[in-house]
């Protein structure tokens, strides 16, 4: 872990204004490309006004939220990104740890715990190239996030819920960051989904250029999913994050093309539960995968400022010993 | 839990064996002196743990958890914390002292003797030890619940059907998981699909690609493992084991649908065969299996079953099996094992807007029904013995996968009178050896020779 720091604040150290920009990263592992689209820092009311329809009482009362600049994938994580690294040859433990690791000989990213293989395949037939990867738990997501840190020398993390919204409005304040009239030009849902997940990018992005925000998946974010989110964060309205305690309910955004437009809504909120597991037949359950979370998958966020390694761990590891 | 009506027992001392014939076959149940239902739990790796789980949230039947086995003691110490931390809130279900805990070949029999006559006995380890098991289990008198494949071979088949006829002269009762025939979805497919609903059934498909699933590929054995040790460790690698990754994988889909059709398969032709036989890091792979299997499954009235097994990293991934109608066509399985999505369709393309009848979200897994329908049946005393289906499913399936072994096509009486037996000595192995199968000089396995080994899947040279 303080490897992985060490190297990244070498690598990336301090970014200045002119350098924010958007960029594409390749995965050195890999090969595989992304792109990264840098999001301004900056104020927004976060949560429903009580006029909204369909709003549910967990989205309010608004606040006036402040968040720092930071990059963010323009598109979810597809499989092409996300399978060599949830599939891999080497022998683990059920924490994802290679059992054959030596720090002599083996770098840091080798260090990071990948997921052991799937018993069934994930993608449930719903293709792969260029579909966004599903059905995760948000601590394979977490490592994900570390093994592609570890390997860029940039710190990757998933988005906090206030990171997540301010960068799906972006800068509106309706229901939708776009006319609701337009709804199938933006995005993929129960209507026009064809009962399964579709291809990344391919509708019109939101104003600040990103893909799929609503729809298509619902995405993880670092937070613990609380109904009183509003309250929590009142005395801290800069960067807020509700830090997770325990593992359920997690906190997922965006709707997916199994949900409705209301659940497709800028503000709308949810939490993961525990029957997001329910076709696991095995014990103890794996901390890799939801198999019946056919609709969740996420996008990486990168702070603009690098934070310090005790922050980083807290991103990374936040599901470890949580019950 | 709830409270079961006050019920006349038939008690009998312990141990004891029923008169058959004469008299009316006693019921098995309730000769503890409560009415729980004692568990004893053999092979507790991943999925042994997950059917104890499921046994002891049964809501028909007072379950215990009262001792358990395996080879290897961390397997059990990982497998026993797990099932504590699940059941914290109700601590009494799993009660399983140090010397209820028992580590090696023989830990399977003293775990059984914890038991009395109508408790329940699960088998989850590698299959070549099946019979061994059920053997001890019914002469015991207890009820079983064994994990698939039951066999992988045609010698193994006869002997758990002949201990199949055993266990119901002693009305005992056994379940086999193939926890999909007991999907309510796939049961009202079933339903609906011999009223009519897509006419006469002309065709099924059936899909299992993906990654590398489970132990099914292996580099050479470390040093300092025993070859009987890692190979029950990596015993999707190995055919006596498992039946190799065919076996243990694809007999969901070929099961599933072959219900469908109320018919198993009579011959078999396949192709397959290993691409890549080479880690990432160029390390020779030395299991037994192929990495690509296409299997042409025939019914006894011309129907065709078609079966596409593999696995390959970055490769197109499907789950899936479909029926093929005269009227129309349903999904049997459309994600995976996941009751989501069993469906039925007026055209060939299982096009949404075409969809006749689609399963409500459901509110049980496949994997506890089972465990309902089984104690359901134990308690209520009703006949239930899945072996002899369980047999016949683990048979076909491996009928495909000696087409592809072999190259040629094979019949189920070419199958059931292989005489090739993989693991002989079952019942006679330590983890010193002999294994049933050895490396040679490379470290690897015997291995499938199709159009060579014409009558067996691998030959072992003197």
């Amino acid at each position: 872990m303080t490897k992985i720091h060490q190297q990244i604040l070498e690598t990336s150290g301090e970014v200045s204004q002119d350098d924010f920009k958007n960029y594409r990263q390749t995965i050195p592992r890999t090969g595989v490309e992304f792109e990264m689209v840098a999001v301004p820092g900056g104020s927004f009311m976060m949560g429903s006004p009580e006029d909204e329809e369909d709003r549910e009482d967990n989205e309010g009362p608004q606040q006036q939220v402040t968040v720092s600049p930071f990059w963010m994938g323009k598109c979810e994580v597809t499989w092409d990104e996300y399978e060599p690294y949830m599939i891999t040859q080497a022998p683990r433990e059920k924490n994802g740890a290679r059992k054959d690791y030596d720090p002599a000989t083996d770098d840091i990213v080798d260090g990071v715990s990948q997921p052991t293989p799937p018993y069934t395949e994930m993608s449930f037939g719903m293709g792969q190239t260029g579909y966004p990867a599903i059905s995760m738990t948000q601590h394979a997501a977490n490592k994900y996030c570390q093994w592609l840190s570890a390997q860029t020398g940039h710190f990757y993390r998933l988005p906090t819920e206030a990171e997540w919204e301010y960068a799906c409005r972006a800068g509106t304040t309706g229901p939708y960051s776009f006319d609701a009239d337009a709804m199938e030009d933006y995005a993929w849902f129960y209507d026009n989904s064809d009962d399964k997940y579709q291809q990344v990018g391919q509708l019109k992005p939101n104003p600040f250029g990103l893909h799929d925000m609503h729809g298509n998946v619902m995405e993880w974010t670092a937070d613990q999913y609380e109904d009183d989110y509003f309250d929590r964060i009142a005395d801290n309205t800069t960067n807020p994050i509700v830090r997770p305690i325990k593992l359920y309910p997690r906190s997922v955004r965006g709707g997916s093309w199994y949900d409705d437009p209301e659940q497709l809504r800028s503000a709308y909120r949810r939490g993961s539960d525990p029957s997001w597991k329910d076709q696991d037949p095995q014990l103890p359950r794996s901390i890799w995968y939801h198999t019946d979370a056919l609709w969740v998958g996420f996008r990486v966020v990168r702070p603009m400022q690098v934070p310090d390694v005790k922050t980083m761990d807290a991103f990374w590891n936040s599901a470890t010993d949580a019950r | 839990m709830t409270d079961l009506p006050r019920r006349d027992f038939i008690r009998s001392a312990a141990g004891t064996t029923a008169a058959v014939g004469a008299m009316a076959v006693p019921k098995v149940y309730g000769q503890a002196t409560n009415d729980t239902l004692q568990v004893a739990l053999i092979g507790c790796g991943g999925r042994g743990t997950g059917a104890a789980s499921n046994a002891l949230r049964v809501g028909n039947g007072p379950t215990k958890l009262v001792a358990m086995a395996d080879v290897f003691e961390n397997r059990l110490e990982i497998s026993l914390s797990a099932l504590n931390n699940e059941f914290r809130e109700t601590p009494d279900k799993v009660n399983v002292p140090k010397d209820r805990r028992h580590v090696g070949f023989d830990a399977y029999e003293k775990a059984l003797d914890a038991l009395n006559p109508g408790d329940i006995a699960v088998f989850a380890t590698p299959l070549a030890f099946r019979w061994v098991h059920f053997q001890k289990a019914i002469e015991k008198g207890l009820h079983v619940f064994m994990e698939k494949p039951l066999i992988a071979d045609g010698p193994s088949a006869k002997r758990m059907l002949e201990l199949s006829k055993k266990a119901d002269e002693k009305n005992l009762k056994c379940a086999v998981g193939l926890m999909i025939r007991h999907c309510r979805g796939r049961q009202q497919l079933h339903q609906r699909i011999q009223d009519g609903e897509i006419g006469d059934i002309i065709a099924m498909r059936a899909y299992r690609m993906q990654g590398v699933i489970g132990s099914c590929f292996s580099t050479k054995k470390p040093e300092h493992k025993s070859e009987v040790e890692w190979q029950i460790e990596r015993f999707h690698s190995f055919l006596w084991a498992s039946g190799g990754s065919f076996s243990d994988f694809y007999i969901h889909q070929i099961d599933e649908t072959s219900w469908m059709k109320n018919a198993f398969p009579i011959k078999a032709h396949a192709v397959g065969g290993r691409h890549y036989r080479h880690n990432e890091d160029g390390e020779l792979y030395v299991d037994q299996n192929f990495d690509t299997y296409s299997v042409e499954y025939t019914y006894p009235d011309g129907t065709k079953l078609f079966f596409d097994g593999r696995n390959m990293l970055g490769c197109q991934n499907e789950m899936s099996s479909v029926v093929h109608g005269t009227k129309g066509s349903a999904f049997v399985s459309k994600f995976g094992h996941s009751p989501r999505g069993v469906s039925s369709y007026k055209d060939q393309e299982q096009n949404r807007r075409q969809r006749i009848w689609e399963y409500d979200t459901p509110k049980l897994s496949p994997y506890d029904l089972e465990w309902e329908d089984f104690v359901d049946a134990i308690v209520n005393d009703k006949p239930y013995n899945e072996v002899p289906r369980g047999v016949e499913a683990s048979l076909v399936t491996s009928m495909g996968r000696m087409a592809a072994h072999t190259g040629q096509e094979i019949t189920i009486e070419q199958m059931r009178e292989c005489p090739q037996m993989f693991a002989p000595d079952a019942d006679k192995m330590t983890m010193d050896g002999p294994a049933p199968v050895m490396p040679d000089a490379d470290g690897l396995y015997p291995i499938p020779k199709p159009g060579i080994n014409k009558k067996f899947e691998y030959v072992i040279e003197a």
